[in-house]
C-alpha cells in the first residue's frame, strides 16, 4: 500500500502548492483593485455600461424574434389561417355566426383599427369576442377568467391599455379617450394580454358598439388540417365567394422585413460596446502603470512566467464574470426602458406585435460574458502579459512616458491610415448591410486612431508660433502634450461618440425633412376617406360645388418575390398622380400616365431589395396566372417595408376582380363652408364621423409616428454619449490623482490656482476642440454612407443628405458642458486633496 | 340533478364576473356566496303563476337564470352501457329595462356537452354571447322548437323540445339522438313553482322524465347505434338559493316499473339539509314529496380525479340511500363511474347512477359544492 499512495500524496501536495503560490499572486494582483477603487469603479464602469448597452439591444432582438415566432398566434390564441374579404371590405357578423353554426369553432372574430384621439396620437385598437377564443392547449384558459371579462364586455365597458401606451397617451386608469371623430372609448383600465403589444384591447362587441360599426375586419383560424382546411375553403366559396382562406405567412415575413432593422440596432450597441471597451482601456492603463513595480517585484521574488500568466488569466476571468454580471443587469434595466420605442418602431413599420414580457435568455447571457471576455483579453490580458514577458532589467529600464507616447501616437496613425484604406477598399465592394456596418467601424475606428496625432500636432503647432514670453501658454501645451498618453483614450472614446450622434442626426434630420417633402407632396387632396360603408359612386354622382377634384384609388395585395406586395390602382388624371415625383424613369414613363396596358411603376424598395430595373420586366400573379409588365419609372415610398407597383385604376380593376377600394382623395373648393359641406355629403352617403381625416392631420399624424419611431435611435445615442462623458471623467480623475504629487510642486513653487487652471484646462480645451471638429467630417461621412448605402441596401429607400451645422453646434455645447462638468468635478477633487499633498511633499523633503 | 344546475350556471356567471373567484381554490364555496345575493333587477320566480306551453318552453330573459337539459342513460346492442348529458345555459349578465339585442345583448349562453362509455369520461364546454345568433334558444324557420350554441343543438320536431333530436360533439365525438315521450310533462313543487329554501327562495321547474331515446354515437369513426330512456329538465330564477346553502346533490331516477322520482338535498349550515322531490307515477300523475316525505343520506364516499393532469383528487358521496317512508321503498343508488368530474370553468360531478332496491332502475346523479 506505502508505496503505492506515496507518488499520489506528492502530486496532490505539489497541485495543492501550486494552486496557493497561484491564489496568493492572484490576490497580491487583485489587491491593486482594492487600493485603487477609483481605478476598479472605471474599470467596472466600462465593462459594465458597455456590456449593458450590448446586452440591453441583444435582448431586445432576442425578444422581437421571439415575438415573430409568435406571429402565428393571435392574442394567445393559434393563427394559422386569416379568413379576409377579398375587397378589403370586412366581414359581416352573420357570415361569421354562419360559420360558427356550421360547426368552424376555431374561427374567431378580429375588429383591428387605426384610431386617431382628439390630440391627434394614434393608437392601434385591437378587439375580439374572449367567450370564442381557442382555449390555450397547455392550460385550458381561454383568459375569461383573466381581467373581469363582465366589465370589459357589458356597459359602459372597457378599453384596456398597457402601461406603456397609456403613459404615451398621458390616460390614467378610468379615463376615457377621446377621438378625433369625436366620440369617446371606454373607461381605459392599465392592463394587458398576451401578444397585446402596444395596443388597446377591447371586447368586440364593445368595440362595435363603441365606434358604431358593423364589421369585423378579418377572422382567425386556430389550425386546420389539410382536410379542414379544404372544406373550409368549400363552405366559404358557398356562404359568400367575396371570403378567402390566406395562410398566415406573417412569421416568416417578419424575420425577413425586420432583419435589418436589427442588424442596424445590433451595430449600434456594438459601437455603445467599443466605447465602453475605450474606458476599459483607459482604467487598464493606469492600473498597470501603478502596478509595474508589483509585476516586476513578484517576478523578482522568483514568481514564474507561467504562473503570472496563470493569474492575469484569472483575473481577466474574475473581471469578465463581474462585468457580465454587472452589465446584464443594468442592460436589463435598459431594454426595458428602450422597448416601448423599438416595439413602437417595429408596431409602425411592420405591424410587429411585442409582447411586454422581455425574457432573458441563456444565449443572451453566454454571448455577453464571451463578448466581455474577448474586449477584456484585448485591453487587460494582452498589455499585462506584454509586461510580465518582459525582462526584469528592461522593466526598470523603461523609457520616459512621453517617449512612448509619441512612439504609440505614430503607431496609431498608420493604424488608422490601413483602417482607412481597408474602408475605401471594402466599400467599393459593399453589397450587404453588414459589410456597410463593417466600413462604417473601420472609419469610426480610422478617425479615432488619427485624433491622438492631430491633438499633437495642433499643441505642437501652437508652442512653435507662441513667442517665448508666454511661458504659462508654453507650459500648458508642454504639459498637455506630456498628459495626452493619459487623455487619449477618452477623447477617442468621446469621438466616437460625437461622430455616431453627429451622423446619426444628420441621417434622421435628412429623413425627416425628405419625409416631410414627400408627404406635403403627395398628400395633395384636402380630404381623405377610408370607409367601409361609404357608397362612393352616391357620394360623387351627388351634385355639389364643394368638391373641386376627387382621387379613388383601388388595389389588393399578392405575394410577389415570396414577399407581401401592394398593388395600387391610381387615377391617370388627377392632378396628384399627374405630380408623381419619379425617383428614376424611363423613356417610356408617360407610356404610363397614357395608359399602355404593359408599363408598370414600382417602388424603390422592388427596385433596390429585389434588384429590379428600369426596362425590366415584373410578372405579377393575376388570378392564377401571370401577367408582365415592364419598369417604366420609380416612385420613393418612405415608410412601407412591403413592395409596391402603381398601375392605371382601370387597369387593375380589369385584372383583378378581387380589388377593393383604397381610400378616396377629395379636392375641396374655397368656400369658407366647404369642409361642413363636404362632411354632410360624406355623412349622406354613408360615412362615419372619423372614416375621413383632414390633410393637416395626415401630415401632423405621418410626423408623430415618424418621431416615435426614431425615439430610439436619440435613445442609443444619448446613452452612448453618457458612456463617453463616463470616460472623461475616469481619465481626468486618474489624471489628477496621478498628478497630485506633482500638483503639490508647482503650488510650492508658487503657481497660482487660475494659473494651475490655465496650466491644465487648456490643453484639455484644445483637445475637446479638435476632437469636435474631427467629428463634424467623420460625422458627415457616417451620415453619407448610411444614408447613401446601409438606408438602400436595408429598407431601399434613397434621399439626399441634408447637412446641418446645427446638430454639431448642439453637441459643442453638449461636450462643453460635460466637459466643465467632469473637469469641476476633478478640479474640486484636486482642491480637496493638495492640501494632503502638499504635506506629504513636506514629509518627503524632510 | 337539475337543482345543481342554478349552482353551475350561477358559479358560471360569477366567475367571469370576477377573476378572484375563478381563482379561488373553492370556487364553489365562494361562488356560493354570490349566489345568495338577491336577484334585484330581475324578475323574481313565485308561486302562483301558471307555466304554459309552447311558450315556457323558451327563454325568459328577464329572470338571471335558465337552463335546458338533457340527461340519457343508453346502450348499445352488446347491452354496454353510456351515458349523455346535455346542457344549454343562459344568464343574463346584468338586469335591464327592455331586451336589447345585436352587440348590446346582456345574454350569455355557456353549453355542457359530456358523454360516459365503457371506457372513459369525456366532456366539453362552449359560451356564447346573446344577441348575434351564435347561441340562443327559439323557433326555427319552420316553427320547430330549437336551442343552440354554434353546431350544438336541441331541435324539436314541433314548437315543443319533445319529440326533439340532439345533435353535439364533445372533443370530436359526434352524438346523434332522436327520442319521443309518452307522458305528460311534469311539473314540480307547486304547480312548477319548487321551493328551494325555508325562506322561499325557489325556481320554475318542470321535466320530461321519460324519454325513448335511440340513436348514434360516433367514437373514432365508428358508429354505435344506441337506444335507452332519457330527462328533459327546464328551470328558471333569479335567486335559487339562501343565504345558508352550501350545495346540492340532485337526482333523477327511472325505476324499472315506470314510476321515476326526482329528489334533491340541499346542504344548509347549522341546519338539516333541505330535502324535497317529485313522485312519478307510471301513468305520469306525480306527487310533490316533502319534508319528512323523503330521506336522503349519503352512505359511501370515494375518491375521484379531478384534475387528471395533476392527479388531484377529492373526496365524494357515491352510494347514497333514499327513502319514501310513506310508501315503504328504500332505493341504494350508486355511481356508475367515480370519475365524472367536469374540471369546466365552474367544476362539478356529474354521471349516470344505477338504483337498486325496492326496485331497480337507472339514473343522473349531480353533485355541487364539494
Amino acid at each position: 500500500m506505502a508505496p503505492a499512495t506515496w507518488p499520489v500524496t506528492s502530486a496532490v501536495r505539489r497541485v495543492k502548492a501550486g494552486f496557493a503560490r497561484l491564489l496568493r499572486v492572484l490576490l497580491t494582483l487583485l489587491s491593486h483593485y482594492r487600493r485603487h477603487p477609483l481605478q476598479t469603479m472605471f474599470l467596472l464602469t466600462g465593462l459594465v455600461t458597455g456590456v449593458a448597452l450590448w446586452s440591453a439591444v441583444q435582448v431586445i432582438n432576442a425578444h422581437a424574434r421571439a415575438s415573430y415566432a409568435e406571429a402565428d398566434q393571435v392574442l394567445g390564441a393559434q393563427a394559422s389561417h386569416w379568413v379576409r374579404a377579398r375587397q378589403g371590405q370586412g366581414i359581416s357578423v352573420d357570415d361569421y355566426v354562419q360559420l360558427r353554426r356550421q360547426g368552424w369553432r376555431s374561427v374567431y372574430p378580429i375588429l383591428e383599427q387605426r384610431l386617431t384621439t382628439a390630440e391627434q396620437g394614434v393608437i392601434s385598437l385591437i378587439a375580439t369576442d374572449l367567450l370564442v377564443l381557442p382555449a390555450d392547449a397547455a392550460t385550458g384558459d381561454s383568459g375569461l377568467a383573466e381581467g373581469g371579462w363582465l366589465q370589459l364586455a357589458t356597459p359602459p365597458f372597457e378599453v384596456w391599455l398597457p402601461e406603456t401606451l397609456a403613459q404615451q397617451l398621458g390616460v390614467e386608469s378610468g379615463e376615457r379617450l377621446q377621438l378625433s371623430s369625436g366620440r369617446e372609448l371606454p373607461p381605459a383600465r392599465l392592463f394587458s394580454r398576451e401578444q397585446q403589444g402596444l395596443r388597446a384591447f377591447m371586447d368586440i362587441g364593445a368595440a362595435l358598439t363603441v365606434l358604431d360599426q358593423s364589421r369585423l375586419s378579418y377572422l382567425v383560424v386556430a389550425e386546420l388540417t389539410v382536410e379542414d382546411e379544404a372544406r373550409l375553403n368549400a363552405d366559404l366559396a358557398e356562404l359568400n365567394p367575396d371570403l378567402a382562406l390566406v395562410a398566415n405567412q406573417q412569421r416568416l415575413d417578419l424575420n425577413e422585413l425586420t432583419q435589418s432593422l436589427h442588424t442596424q440596432l445590433s451595430a449600434m450597441s456594438l459601437l455603445s460596446f467599443a466605447v465602453g471597451l475605450f474606458i476599459v482601456f483607459n482604467a487598464v492603463r493606469f492600473a498597470l502603470t501603478s502596478r509595474r513595480h508589483t509585476l516586476t517585484t513578484l517576478r523578482e521574488l522568483g514568481v514564474s512566467q507561467r504562473l503570472l500568466l496563470a493569474a492575469i488569466a484569472l483575473e481577466t476571468l474574475v473581471m469578465s464574470l463581474v462585468g457580465t454580471a454587472g452589465g446584464l443587469a443594468l442592460g436589463y434595466g435598459l431594454s426595458l426602458l428602450l422597448l416601448p420605442s423599438v416595439a413602437a418602431t417595429l408596431q409602425n413599420l411592420y405591424g410587429a406585435v411585442l409582447d411586454h414580457n422581455l425574457l432573458l435568455q441563456p444565449q443572451t447571457l453566454i454571448q455577453a460574458w464571451l463578448l466581455t471576455l474577448a474586449g477584456l483579453l484585448l485591453a487587460l490580458a494582452w498589455p499585462l502579459w506584454r509586461l510580465a514577458r518582459q525582462s526584469i532589467q528592461s522593466q526598470r529600464d523603461e523609457p520616459a512616458d512621453w517617449q512612448q507616447d509619441a512612439r504609440a501616437r505614430r503607431r496609431l496613425l498608420g493604424f488608422s491610415m490601413i483602417l482607412a484604406v481597408l474602408a475605401v477598399l471594402l466599400y467599393f465592394r459593399l453589397n450587404s448591410i453588414v459589410m456597410g456596418f463593417t466600413v462604417l467601424a473601420l472609419i469610426l475606428f480610422a478617425g479615432a486612431g488619427l485624433l491622438p496625432w492631430s491633438v499633437a500636432l495642433v499643441l505642437q503647432g501652437i508652442q512653435r508660433v507662441l513667442p517665448a514670453s508666454a511661458w504659462r501658454l508654453n507650459w500648458a501645451c508642454g504639459d498637455g502634450l506630456a498628459q495626452l498618453g493619459t487623455l487619449r483614450t477618452a477623447l477617442m472614446a468621446l469621438l466616437l461618440a460625437l461622430t455616431a450622434n453627429f451622423g446619426v442626426d444628420s441621417l434622421v434630420d435628412s429623413f425627416r425633412t425628405s419625409l416631410s417633402d414627400w408627404l406635403q407632396q403627395r398628400l395633395a387632396a384636402d380630404l381623405f376617406v377610408q370607409s367601409d360603408t361609404l357608397d362612393i359612386d352616391a357620394l360623387l354622382a351627388e351634385p355639389g360645388d364643394w368638391l373641386v377634384e376627387s382621387h379613388r384609388r383601388n388595389g389588393l395585395t399578392v405575394r410577389w418575390q415570396d414577399r407581401p406586395t401592394q398593388i395600387r390602382g391610381l387615377n391617370t388624371e388627377t392632378s396628384d398622380t399627374r405630380a408623381l415625383p419619379l425617383a428614376a424613369e424611363s423613356d417610356r414613363a408617360s407610356d404610363w400616365f397614357d395608359g399602355a396596358p404593359d408599363v408598370i411603376f414600382a417602388n424603390e424598395q422592388a427596385r433596390y431589395l429585389a434588384g429590379i430595373e428600369l426596362g425590366d420586366r415584373v410578372q405579377l400573379p393575376v388570378e392564377g396566372q401571370t401577367v408582365s409588365f415592364e419598369v417604366v419609372g420609380f416612385y420613393h415610398d418612405y415608410g412601407n417595408p412591403t413592395y409596391q407597383f402603381y398601375l392605371p385604376h382601370e387597369r387593375v380593376e380589369a385584372l383583378w376582380s378581387t380589388a377593393g377600394e383604397q381610400g378616396l382623395g377629395l379636392w375641396l373648393s374655397d368656400d369658407a363652408d366647404a369642409l361642413a359641406r363636404a362632411e354632410a355629403a360624406l355623412t349622406r352617403a354613408g360615412a362615419r364621423p372619423g372614416d375621413w381625416t383632414r390633410r393637416d392631420d395626415v401630415l401632423a399624424i405621418s410626423l408623430r409616428v415618424f418621431d416615435r419611431t426614431f425615439a430610439m435611435t436619440a435613445a442609443i445615442n444619448a446613452l452612448t454619449f453618457t458612456v463617453a462623458g463616463i470616460a472623461l471623467l475616469a481619465s481626468l480623475l486618474a489624471i489628477h490623482q496621478q498628478r497630485l504629487p506633482s500638483y503639490a510642486h508647482w503650488r510650492s513653487m508658487g503657481v497660482s490656482g487660475p494659473e494651475w487652471l490655465l496650466i491644465v484646462g487648456l490643453p484639455l480645451g484644445i483637445g475637446l476642440l479638435v476632437t469636435w471638429l474631427l467629428s463634424i467630417p467623420l460625422g458627415t461621412l457616417l451620415a453619407g454612407l448610411l444614408i447613401y448605402d446601409l438606408n438602400v441596401l436595408s429598407f431601399g429607400w434613397t434621399m439626399p443628405l441634408i447637412w446641418r451645422f446645427e446638430p454639431a453646434l448642439t453637441l459643442f455645447w453638449l461636450t462643453l458642458a460635460v466637459a466643465g462638468f467632469t473637469f469641476a468635478i476633478s478640479a474640486l477633487q484636486v482642491r480637496l486633496r493638495l492640501p494632503q499633498a502638499l504635506k506629504h511633499l513636506g514629509e518627503d523633503a524632510a | 340533478m337539475r337543482g345543481s344546475l342554478p349552482i353551475v350556471a350561477w358559479l358560471s356567471a360569477v366567475a367571469l364576473v370576477s377573476p378572484v373567484l375563478a381563482e379561488s381554490d373553492s370556487d364553489a364555496g365562494s361562488a356560493l356566496d354570490i349566489m345568495r345575493a338577491s336577484g334585484e333587477g330581475y324578475r323574481t320566480a313565485l308561486p302562483g303563476q301558471p307555466i304554459g306551453f309552447p311558450q315556457d318552453h323558451l327563454a325568459h330573459p328577464d329572470y338571471r337564470i335558465e337552463w335546458w337539459y338533457l340527461t340519457a342513460n343508453l346502450i348499445d346492442t352488446e347491452g354496454q352501457p353510456y351515458g349523455v348529458h346535455w346542457t344549454l345555459f343562459r344568464t343574463a349578465l346584468r338586469p335591464v329595462d327592455s331586451v336589447v339585442g345585436w352587440w348590446r345583448s346582456n345574454q350569455m349562453w355557456m353549453a355542457h356537452s359530456a358523454v360516459h362509455t365503457p371506457t372513459g369520461h369525456h366532456y366539453e364546454e362552449r359560451f356564447a354571447r346573446g344577441g348575434i345568433g351564435q347561441a340562443g334558444v327559439g323557433l326555427a324557420e319552420a316553427g320547430q322548437f330549437n336551442a343552440w350554441l354554434d353546431d350544438w343543438q336541441l331541435l324539436g320536431t314541433s314548437d315543443a323540445p319533445v319529440p326533439g333530436h340532439l345533435s353535439t360533439t364533445v372533443n370530436g365525438l359526434a352524438i346523434e339522438l332522436d327520442w319521443q315521450a309518452d307522458q305528460p310533462w311534469v311539473l314540480h313543487g307547486d304547480n312548477g313553482f319548487s321551493q328551494k329554501s325555508g325562506q322561499g327562495q325557489g325556481s320554475y321547474y318542470y321535466s320530461q322524465p321519460r324519454l325513448q331515446i335511440t340513436g348514434e354515437l360516433t367514437i373514432d369513426g365508428t358508429a354505435v347505434p344506441v337506444s335507452g330512456e332519457g330527462w328533459l329538465d327546464r328551470e328558471w330564477s333569479s335567486q335559487p338559493l339562501a343565504r345558508d346553502q352550501q350545495g346540492w346533490d340532485w337526482f333523477s331516477l327511472q325505476f324499472d316499473d315506470g314510476t321515476s322520482l326526482m329528489a334533491f338535498h340541499l346542504r344548509q349550515k347549522d341546519a338539516e339539509p333541505y330535502v324535497r322531490g317529485t313522485w312519478i307515477d307510471a301513468d305520469g300523475q306525480s306527487r310533490s314529496l316533502n319534508e319528512g316525505d323523503l330521506v336522503i343520506e349519503p352512505l359511501e364516499w370515494g375518491e375521484v380525479v379531478v384534475d387528471p393532469g395533476e392527479g388531484t383528487r377529492k373526496s365524494l358521496p357515491l352510494r347514497w340511500r333514499i327513502e319514501l317512508p310513506s310508501q315503504n321503498a328504500r332505493w341504494t343508488v350508486r355511481a356508475r363511474q367515480a370519475d365524472s368530474w367536469l374540471a369546466t370553468l365552474v367544476p362539478y360531478w356529474e354521471g349516470p347512477v344505477r338504483v337498486e332496491g325496492s326496485s331497480g332502475g337507472v339514473g343522473y346523479l349531480e353533485m355541487t359544492g364539494y
